[in-house]
């Protein structure tokens, strides 16, 4: 994108935010939106807080995994299939 | 050398290479759809079968987590007889800015400080726990497993449309609880009035 192009509004930016977040916009796109946001004092704040609200939600990985007596149940079963690599 | 243990074939052993490592993930998502660890345990187990049996179907190379989910999903439709008869809203972009509005809410009321608390995951994970489908899953696939729009789109047979939708609404309903929960634990101030942000 280049400097004259003109500047994303704010409804604009904000109707793009999820899918900036999310990396989800072309790459023109994603520029365009990057910078409204490092322009725009009011939109910035959202984009940071999105980003904050999705690394939180990611972090919840964590405190699930997968049971160890479901994996050996799992394991046995495959077995059971015909595996013969556990 | 022990006779009686057949060498392990190929197969086997891609399948112990490329499928076993995303156990973690195909139980986070299988808990997502069933909402309580016996069924979750169950629909592991049958994922992991199904994997096995039709492990000549998969395309080396190609993303063998996206595949055990679709799995996951399949046998899980399967299992509950569900037909796919959601109705989605479509309107992404009116979607996107009440998820914004609700972000400036949580900022004008204090409640986006509990976003920087460390033990903020438990009460993301109950929130997710109780959020309902179809947004449960598509938020486990692209929020927590990392899986791009178009991947979640294919597991969960889908347009890509319908993923940014629940999408979009399911970060709006989580975002409602966490304000619910910093409210509860004194982060934010309950008498604010809502506020949109001023140009949105």
């Amino acid at each position: 994108m280049s400097d004259d192009m003109p500047m994303l509004d704010c409804r604009s930016a904000m109707q793009q935010l999820w899918d900036y977040v999310d990396g989800e916009l072309t790459a023109e796109r994603m520029q365009a939106v990057e910078r409204h946001l490092d322009a725009c004092a009011n939109c910035h704040p959202h984009a940071e807080f999105a980003e904050r609200f999705l690394a939180a939600l990611h972090q919840t990985r964590e405190d699930r995994s997968c049971p160890q007596d479901v994996r050996a149940k799992v394991m046995a079963s495959l077995r059971d299939a015909g595996m013969k690599v556990t | 050398m022990n006779d009686s243990v057949p060498p392990a074939d190929a197969r086997d052993v891609e399948f112990a290479r490329d499928a076993l490592p995303y156990m973690d993930d195909v139980y986070r998502f299988a808990y997502s759809l069933t909402r309580n660890a016996a069924d979750a345990d169950d629909l592991v187990q049958e994922t992991y079968l199904r994997a096995f049996r039709s492990w000549h179907t998969f395309q080396p190379g190609s993303d063998a987590r996206r595949w055990l989910f679709t799995i996951c999903r399949n046998a899980f439709l399967r299992s509950r007889e569900k037909l796919r008869h959601e109705v989605d809203v479509e309107d992404s972009d009116m979607e996107t800015l009440v998820a914004v509005m609700n972000q400036g809410e949580m900022r004008k009321d204090g409640s986006d400080q509990l976003l920087s608390r460390v033990d903020l995951a438990p009460a993301l994970t109950k929130a997710l726990d109780e959020l309902a489908e179809p947004f449960r899953s598509t938020v486990i696939l692209v929020d927590v497993e990392d899986q791009s729009y178009d991947a979640a789109s294919e597991v969960l047979g889908v347009p890509v449309g319908t993923v940014r939708s629940r999408l979009f609404r399911g970060r709006r309903q989580l975002q409602e609880k966490l304000r619910a929960y910093a409210r509860d634990a004194g982060f934010a101030s309950a008498g604010n009035p809502a506020q949109e942000p001023n140009d949105v």
